[in-house]
């Protein structure tokens, strides 16, 4: 096992169980039922399922702000809730709302990380500066949030967490609240620049269209975070990716895996 | 260059005309009392004229209002420093806000004449007493408002934050204290209001110096005008204090213009 991270370690999820009582009823829930799921170093894995289904407890475990009930979730061999500041510098988040501070400009905000890692001043300028710039942003550093557009916002959201130079990014339904033409223009860059970082990237989406655009893998869930499918895209050829689609709508739909789903 | 210049074309303080012509009428239906009162039988002392306040104006000794304002100051700091920490602790321990929370609920009913009182009884000095009271009203306001703040600070924030997982002291100072700055400003414009409130019903019981005191001599000597000088003084305090506050709430809340 990988513990100091000289670059993205595996990431194993084994029987992961999430259960929250309600606090109205007292009633459980059951939000993640033994999940089992790994995913390899650099994988670009979208996560795929129906609202309700799991997917953000899920991502809030994954970022270690939730503890498992049951299983576990190591990366290399660190669990993101239990070695909770280890993650530190290594792990990024992008989510739906753009979640930037409205106090602080476009680069404050995106320097906002390095400076909780503690890095020199220089530095945390010259990294927020440069992200901002790959994102487009170069003439709007010094503007604050409520001054930017939604998509501006969000790549501002996105350079906080490229910033990082993080191991691990996760993005939560980080583009299904902008226009669709914004939506796949930032989803593009987001994935470029994740690539060309070299981390692994977790995309959890509703969208069947990001998920099949994005992902070197679908993780199709269930109801309870059930793994319902384990899809590798490249086995399947562009042309039948409306099939893949078909196929991966009514695995939602049945709650079981679509027998085209094993053909690839 | 042009956020900027959107950004410093909001004004700092304003001074409506209307707020001009008011005063402007009080001031002539007051002088026209006082020219009227005798032929009404009323004491020409109870109504005096403008040039009778003018001259007790320009009596006024400037080291009652400094102690005056120093106390006010001091004391709001001192309970600002108390709330905001105790409001701090309260935000982080749930126990701790079960067993605080009831008791700063009681001591925010307790009339401000009770704890004059009880300042009298308990503490032998006098600056101890005044900054006793001042604290013990002020600071559970400030409490109050921050906590209330801090909770209010919106759940997608504290997540975000909470994800690049800062230490408790830069979850604090990079997202708590900045989301609050809004609420502290209209904490300590009411608190001001309060403190000048409090400060002078304190001066009147037992100090020797400051408005209150002087306020109390005033009324011994029946001087309606004196009253009337010290009362526009502690007016014009109150308005200077809250404009130097709405003057720094301006330069540090620039964002939100």
């Amino acid at each position: 096992m990988n513990t100091t991270m000289s670059g993205p370690p595996t990431i194993e999820v084994r029987g992961l169980r999430k259960v929250f009582r309600q606090a109205t009823s007292g009633q459980q829930v059951i939000a993640i039922d033994r999940l089992d799921l790994t995913i390899q170093p650099k994988e670009v894995i979208a996560i795929v399922g129906q609202t309700g289904c799991g997917k953000s407890t899920f991502f809030d475990m994954m970022i270690g702000l939730e503890p498992p009930t049951e299983g576990y979730i190591h990366i290399g061999d660190k669990s993101p809730y239990g070695d909770f500041d280890f993650f530190r510098g290594k792990m990024a988040t992008v989510f739906q709302q753009d979640r930037l501070l409205p106090w602080r400009t476009a680069l404050d905000n995106a320097k906002l990380p390095l400076e909780l890692m503690g890095k020199p001043e220089e530095e945390q300028r010259e990294r927020a500066l440069t992200w901002l710039n790959k994102l487009g942003l170069s003439n709007f550093v010094n503007a604050y949030p409520h001054e930017l557009s939604g998509g501006m916002r969000q790549r501002v959201a996105i350079a906080r967490a490229f910033a990082v130079q993080p191991e691990i990014l996760l993005a939560d339904e980080a583009f299904g609240h902008l226009d669709e033409v914004t939506a796949a223009e930032l989803r593009d860059t987001f994935l470029k620049l994740a690539r060309e970082s070299g981390a692994t990237a977790i995309l959890i989406t509703h969208q069947l269209e990001e998920a099949i655009a994005v992902g070197d893998r679908i993780a199709v869930f269930g109801k309870s975070a059930k793994l319902l499918a384990d899809i590798h895209v490249e086995q399947w050829p562009k042309e039948r990716y409306g099939e893949l689609r078909e196929a991966i709508q009514a695995t939602l739909q049945s709650q079981s895996a679509d027998p085209r789903l094993n053909g690839g | 260059m042009a956020l900027e210049e959107h950004r410093e074309s909001v004004p700092v303080l304003s001074f409506p005309r209307q707020t001009l012509v008011s005063l402007l009428i009080f001031a002539i239906v007051w002088e026209a009392m006082s020219y009227f009162a005798p032929s009404l039988g009323i004491p020409p002392f109870a109504i005096p004229s403008w040039l009778k306040i003018a001259k007790s104006i320009a009596t006024i000794t400037p080291i009652d209002v400094v102690v005056t304002l120093a106390r006010v100051v001091g004391a709001l700091i001192v309970s600002f420093v108390l709330g905001l920490a105790l409001a701090m602790a309260m935000y982080r321990s749930e126990t701790l806000d079960k067993y605080v929370h009831p008791m700063v609920r009681i001591l925010m009913a307790v009339p401000v004449v009770s704890w004059i009182l009880f300042a009298v009884l308990w503490f032998p000095g006098v600056e101890f007493r005044i900054g006793f009271v001042l604290v013990v009203v002020c600071g559970p306001v400030f409490l109050i408002d921050t906590l209330d703040a801090m909770r209010n600070v919106p759940r997608e924030l504290r997540h975000m934050m909470r994800s690049f997982r800062p230490t408790t002291l830069q979850f604090f100072l990079k997202l708590m204290l900045p989301a609050i700055v809004p609420t502290i400003f209209t904490s300590w414009k009411v608190n001001i209001s309060l403190a000048i409130r409090v400060v002078t019903i304190a001066e009147l019981v037992g100090a020797v110096t400051g408005i209150g005191h002087q306020l109390s001599v005033a009324q011994e000597l029946f001087s309606v005008s004196d009253v009337f000088a010290w009362t526009i003084v502690l007016v014009a305090l109150l308005f200077v204090l809250e404009a130097l506050v709405a003057r720094i709430e301006h330069r540090l809340l620039r964002w939100r213009t």
